[in-house]
C-alpha cells in the first residue's frame, strides 16, 4: 500500500509538475475568499481588544498577582513551538535525505515563519508600554543600564529572532526556481513581479552550483536551531526557582512538544489544502501518515516526560514540587490537566492502528486534538506555577478574561491571513524538488 | 551587447545524457566559454562540469560563522564588563557558560547571512539582464541548453555540429537563439 503512495508522489515529467502545483495560484476561489475574509475579521477583532488593552492598562486582561504570564505567554510558547515542524521537517529531514519531506516542507516551512511571527506579537502584547518594546534589544539606553545576558529571557531574543532570521532565509532562497516557473508561466505585471521575487533566476550552471552548496549550509544552520529555540524558551521557565518549573527536564520536553504540535498542525493546515487544490499526487496519505508517525514518537516522548515530572516531584521529596502537581491533577482547574492528557497522551494512540492511521478524517481530528492539548500544555504550565506558588496568601486562581480570548482569536486570524496569502500567491509545493523525484528524461543510459 | 566578433550559439535538449555528452565533448574539444541551463540540479551535470570542485560558498559560511561567534562573544562579555560593580555573588562578570547561547545564536545568525550573501555573489543574482538568448522559459519548464554568448564566429560550424552529434534537438545561432514564447 505505502508503494503505490510513494509511486503516486512522482509526476510523469518536469513540465507535469510545474503545471499541476501553480495551477491553483492567483485565482481566488469562494472558499478562499470567505477564509480570507473570516482571518481579516479575527484579526481586527484582536486589533480591538489590544486597543483596549493599550487604553485600559494591563488590568483588562486579566494578568494581576499572583499570575503575571498569563495567556499570552501561553499562546507565545504554542506558536513558537508550531513553528518546529517546518524547520525539522525543511532541515533535519533535507540533511538524512528523507523523500517524504519533499512533497510537504514547503508549507511547513510556510507554517514555521508564520508562526514565528505571530510568536513574536505576544512579547509586544505581553508589555503594557508597548511603545518601547525596543527595550527588549540590546542597546545602550539612557540609562546606561545595560541588557543582562545572564538572563534566559535576553535568550530568548536572540534566539527567537535568530530562527526567524534564518527559517525567512532559508524559505525564500528554497522559493527562488520556484518563483522563476511562476514567472514563466504568467504575462504582464504578474511576470515582472516574479521575475524580481526570482531574482532573474535561470537556471544555468554557475546558479545551481553554489545555491545547492547554500542551501545545504542553511539546512545545515537550520537544524541545530530546531533544538536550540525551543530548548532556551524552555529556560524562560526552567531557570526560574518555580515549582514546576525549575527542572532539567524541560528543554527535550518542549522540543518533543514543538516537534508534536508542529507536525500536527501540518496535517491540519496541508490536507483541507490538498484537496482544495488537488494536489493529491503530490502530498498524500504517505506523508500525512509519516506525520503523524512523528507525532507518535514526539507523544511518548511527551508522555513519558508528563510521567517523570510526577517522579522526580516524589523522589525529591520537595513539598513544594509534590504540592504543584497534585495541585495540577487534582486542583481546582484539573481538567486543563486532564484535557491535556487526553489529546496529548490518550488520544494519538489511535494511529497506532495502520488503517486509522491512513484515514484523513482521523488523521485530521486527531491533528485539531494535538493543537488544543498542546495550548492546554503551556497553560497547565504557566497558570498552575504562577496561581499557587510558595506563598499562599498570594494564591488566587488564572484565568483569561474576553479580552485575551479575543486577542487570542486575532493571533489565530493573523496566522490564518498569511498562510492564506501565501497558498495563493507562492508555490504551496516545492517543484523543484519534487521535479527531482520525475525520473529524468534520457535517450539510452544514464552513467551511475 | 557584445563589441566582438563573437557569435551567438544555443543547442537545446529534451534529454539529460544527451546533454552529459555534449559537456563531454565540449570539454574534449577544448571549447570553452559555455552556459548550461537546467530545470533542476542534477549532480551529473554537476559532476560534469566542477568534477568535485566543491562551490566557494562553503568559505563565506566559515568566515561568517567565526566572525558571529567572536561579536557574540564581544557583545557579550564587554556589555557585562562595562557595568561589573554589580556583584553577581562571587561569579564571574564575563562568564561563559551563560553567554554560550548567544554565541551560539550569533554564530548561525552570521553564518546564515553570510552565506546567503555568498550565494547571491557566486550565483550571480539577481540576473535580471542576462542576455535574451539565457531568458529561455523552456529551460526552467523542462528543458536543458548549452549556451554559447559570445563564441568566436570562426568556431561556430564546429561548435554547432557538435551539439547536433550529442542529440540536442534544436540548435540554433544568432537572433535564432532567442525564444519568443509562442501567444505570450
Amino acid at each position: 500500500m505505502e508503494d503505490k503512495y510513494r509511486e503516486a508522489n512522482r509526476p510523469a515529467t518536469y513540465a507535469a509538475a510545474n503545471r499541476d502545483i501553480i495551477r491553483p495560484l492567483l485565482t481566488p476561489t469562494a472558499m478562499w475568499f470567505g477564509a480570507f475574509v473570516l482571518a481579516i475579521a479575527a484579526m481586527l477583532y484582536g486589533g480591538y481588544c489590544w486597543y483596549l488593552q493599550i487604553t485600559w492598562g494591563m488590568g483588562v486582561a486579566g494578568i494581576k498577582h499572583p499570575t503575571f504570564w498569563g495567556v499570552y505567554i501561553v499562546t507565545f510558547v504554542f506558536w513558537v513551538g508550531i513553528g518546529h515542524a517546518g524547520t525539522l521537517i525543511s532541515a533535519i529531514l533535507y540533511l538524512v535525505r528523507s523523500r517524504w519531506r519533499t512533497g510537504v516542507y514547503r508549507a511547513s516551512e510556510a507554517m514555521t515563519i508564520f508562526a514565528v511571527m505571530t510568536a513574536l506579537l505576544f512579547p509586544a502584547l505581553h508589555l503594557g508600554r508597548v511603545w518601547q518594546m525596543y527595550w527588549f534589544f540590546p542597546y545602550p539606553n539612557q540609562r546606561e543600564l545595560w541588557m543582562n545576558f545572564k538572563s534566559p529571557l535576553m535568550w530568548d531574543v536572540f534566539a527567537i529572532s535568530t530562527y526567524f532570521t534564518i527559517s525567512s532565509v532559508f524559505f525564500y532562497v528554497g522559493l527562488v526556481p520556484d518563483m522563476a516557473i511562476v514567472r514563466d508561466h504568467s504575462t504582464g505585471l504578474v511576470k515582472r513581479i516574479y521575475n524580481v521575487l526570482a531574482l532573474g533566476w535561470r537556471g544555468t550552471h554557475k546558479q545551481w552550483h553554489s545555491y545547492m552548496a547554500a542551501y545545504g549550509f542553511f539546512a545545515a544552520f537550520a537544524a541545530p536551531l530546531v533544538l536550540s529555540v525551543h530548548s532556551v524558551v524552555s529556560w524562560d521557565f526552567a531557570m526560574a526557582n518555580t515549582a514546576g518549573w525549575h527542572s532539567t527536564l524541560f528543554p527535550p520536553y518542549f522540543v518533543a512538544g514543538a516537534i508534536f504540535s508542529g507536525c500536527a498542525m501540518v496535517i491540519t493546515l496541508l490536507m483541507p489544502m490538498t484537496i482544495l487544490f488537488k494536489w493529491e499526487d503530490y502530498v498524500n496519505t504517505w506523508h500525512f501518515e509519516n506525520l503523524a508517525k512523528m507525532c507518535l514518537l514526539t507523544s511518548g516522548i511527551l508522555t513519558y516526560s508528563y510521567a517523570m515530572e510526577y517522579f522526580i516531584a516524589w523522589y525529591s521529596q520537595n513539598p513544594y514540587e509534590q504540592y504543584i502537581f497534585w495541585w495540577r491533577t487534582f486542583g481546582e482547574q484539573w481538567w486543563i490537566f486532564a484535557t491535556m492528557v487526553f489529546c496529548n497522551c490518550i488520544a494519538p494512540l489511535v494511529w497506532y492502528y495502520r488503517p486509522w492511521r491512513q484515514n484523513w478524517t482521523i488523521l485530521f481530528i486527531v491533528s485539531i486534538f494535538v493543537n488544543i492539548g498542546m495550548w492546554f500544555e503551556r497553560l497547565n504550565i504557566v497558570a498552575s506555577s504562577t496561581s499557587r506558588s510558595f506563598d499562599p496568601s498570594t494564591w488566587d486562581l488564572y484565568w483569561p478574561t474576553a479580552v485575551e480570548w479575543g486577542i487570542l482569536i486575532g493571533s489565530a486570524g493573523w496566522f490564518s491571513f498569511w498562510f492564506l496569502l501565501f497558498a495563493k500567491t507562492l508555490p504551496g509545493v516545492a517543484i523543484t524538488e519534487i521535479k527531482e523525484m520525475v525520473v529524468p528524461p534520457v535517450k539510452g543510459s544514464l552513467e551511475d | 551587447m557584445s563589441f566582438s566578433d563573437g557569435v551567438q550559439i544555443k543547442g537545446v535538449y529534451a534529454h539529460l545524457d544527451c546533454l552529459l555528452t555534449g559537456i563531454e565533448d565540449l570539454k574534449s574539444a577544448g571549447i570553452t566559454g559555455w552556459t548550461v541551463q537546467a530545470p533542476l540540479p542534477r549532480h551529473e551535470i554537476e559532476e560534469a562540469i566542477y568534477e568535485g570542485r566543491p562551490a566557494p560558498v562553503r568559505w563565506w559560511t566559515l568566515t561568517g560563522a567565526i566572525a558571529g561567534l567572536t561579536a557574540g562573544f564581544l557583545l557579550t562579555s564587554l556589555t557585562h564588563a562595562q557595568w561589573p560593580m554589580i556583584n553577581p555573588g562571587g561569579k564571574p562578570v564575563v562568564s561563559l557558560p551563560t553567554f554560550a547561547v548567544v554565541m551560539f545564536e550569533c554564530t548561525i545568525l552570521f553564518g546564515g547571512l553570510a552565506t546567503f550573501a555568498g550565494m547571491i555573489v557566486h550565483t550571480g543574482l539577481p540576473s535580471l539582464w542576462l542576455p535574451k538568448m539565457l531568458q529561455d522559459p523552456r529551460v526552467v519548464d523542462d528543458k536543458f541548453s548549452i549556451s554559447f554568448t559570445d563564441a568566436p564566429a570562426s568556431q561556430r560550424e564546429r561548435i554547432e555540429e557538435l551539439l547536433k552529434a550529442s542529440g540536442a534537438v534544436e540548435v540554433t545561432h544568432g537572433a535564432d537563439t532567442i525564444y519568443e514564447v509562442p501567444n505570450a
